[in-house]
């Protein structure tokens, strides 16, 4: 194998996965090229968007700015997780009922976001959403909606509905 | 991007060994948020990339000294310091500032060494750290030195720092009973790169002894070309008595010793203004401590 490629093992959404990439490919490549994921999608390639955010250990990180080789050994879930044949979570949910978003582009970015946010607080202000979501951009311009959507998954999630 | 060989060293010490050949395409690479964006714009083509992802868990640590000083590994990501409780009890105006620098998913992966060593002049911390007075110290093939961090900037996107030599670690004195504040000026959203930041750390008397300033520390960046020291308004500020015509004379001082240059968010002369404005905030910011 060249030095410029590379095999890399990783957990992919709970499953022991393979891959071979170009060292200099980033994680959107990897995902798109490699697993036929879409759900994180590159947008502003800058890392200040959101759309191309996957979790990598637990963490939310920018999959345009992060090198797939560096994912060797680690455990990656994106917006794809549990998605097939299982119920809508919390979030997801909360994003339909609050009309959060027009066209969907920007959406997985938020909800996993939107996740990450809820399990470190539970019950965050206004504030906290929004500076927490202060890198997520959506060009429809949902934020209200959007805002209500983290509302209302919190009380959801508190109430117990939902994952 | 364009392909490049990427090694992944266990040391630090052969990390820096790595770099030392002064070949300009092999680049060192922390969190790399940074370098990506770089190589992206194409503006950086490294044949080589040395990843410092695998070197000395030592270099990712986060606490305090015997002396009372913190120190913070050069591989600690901005997210681990802005959770780090001895960060917040200790220096509470570093997790303050982190709030706002860039976002949740960059602070994840982005390192303090790499922070610190891009020298992009409009980030955060550079003045925030300088304000407190840190110092660096670096591995290099010769061993490695202590530089204090005021010294470490040299141009814009220049440091001191020579082939091979790496940040290795932060040494940050703690901040009380020192009143800090940094504030920016965003011109367009809330998380954009600054046109101005202003970092103050103030050592005041007590209320009972007339509460004056005994020590200033004004550190600017995002308006210069490197993080800058103004000593005049220092001067100004150094046994005063705060009020609206001591900071008037600070903020005038201020804007006629800096250097300040204009870029896509600001004029030199719009950001020389807010400077005067700025720096009598971070000032009252600093002694309410709110900042």
């Amino acid at each position: 194998m060249s030095t410029v490629q590379r095999t890399i093992r990783f957990t992919l959404n709970g499953e022991a996965v393979a891959a071979d990439v170009p060292t200099h490919w980033n994680v959107v490549e990897l995902l798109q090229n490699r697993f036929g994921l879409f759900g994180a999608r590159e947008s502003c390639g800058q890392g200040l968007c959101g759309c191309c955010t996957v979790l990598v250990n637990g963490n939310a990180v920018s999959g345009c700015l992060y090198l797939a080789a560096f994912v060797h050994g680690a455990e990656v879930t994106t917006i794809e997780h549990g998605a097939a044949g299982r119920e809508l979570d919390a979030v997801q949910q909360a994003f339909i009922e609050a009309g959060a978003f027009q066209c969907g582009f920007c959406t997985p970015g938020f909800v996993l976001m939107t996740r990450q946010l809820l399990d470190e607080k539970p019950d965050p202000t206004e504030d906290d959403i929004r500076h927490y979501l202060s890198g997520n951009l959506c060009r429809c311009a949902a934020y209200p909606e959007i805002v209500a959507a983290v509302k209302l998954a919190a009380q959801k999630r508190r109430a117990g509905q939902g994952r | 991007m364009t392909p490049f060989e990427l090694l992944e060293p266990r040391t630090l010490r052969e990390a820096a060994a790595l770099l030392a050949s002064g070949d300009a395409t092999v680049r060192p690479f922390a969190g790399g948020t940074a370098v990506m964006l770089m190589m992206k714009m194409g503006v950086l083509r490294p044949t080589r990339l040395v990843s410092l992802r695998a070197v000395e868990k030592q270099y990712s640590g986060i606490g305090a000294g015997a002396d009372g000083a913190l120190r913070i590994g050069a591989m600690a990501t901005l997210s681990a310091l802005e959770r780090s409780p001895v960060i917040r009890n200790e220096a509470p105006v570093i997790a303050r500032t982190l709030r706002t620098l860039s976002n949740v998913r960059v602070r994840n992966v982005a390192t303090v060494g790499g922070h610190l060593a891009h020298a992009d002049p409009h980030m955060d911390l550079p003045p925030v750290l300088i304000a407190l007075g840190a110092s660096v110290t670096t591995v290099d093939a010769a061993g490695g030195r202590t530089i204090p961090l005021e010294k470490l900037y040299s141009g814009y996107l220049e440091t001191s720092l020579g082939r091979g030599e790496l940040i290795a670690e932060v040494s940050v004195p703690r901040q009380a009973p020192r009143r800090a504040a940094y504030l920016k000026c965003t011109t367009r959203s809330a998380d954009d790169w600054p046109a101005l930041g202003v970092a103050v750390v103030l050592d005041t008397l007590r209320e009972t002894e007339g509460a004056a300033v005994r020590e200033a520390r004004i550190v600017i960046s995002a308006a210069t070309d490197t993080p800058t020291r103004l000593a005049k308004a220092e001067a100004v500020l150094r046994g005063a008595r705060v009020d609206d015509a001591v900071l008037q004379r600070a903020g005038d001082a201020a804007a006629s010793e800096a250097s300040v240059i204009g870029d896509a968010h600001g004029s030199a002369a719009y950001k020389r203004e807010l400077l005067r404005v700025y720096l009598a905030r971070a000032v009252r910011a600093a002694l309410a401590g709110e900042g």
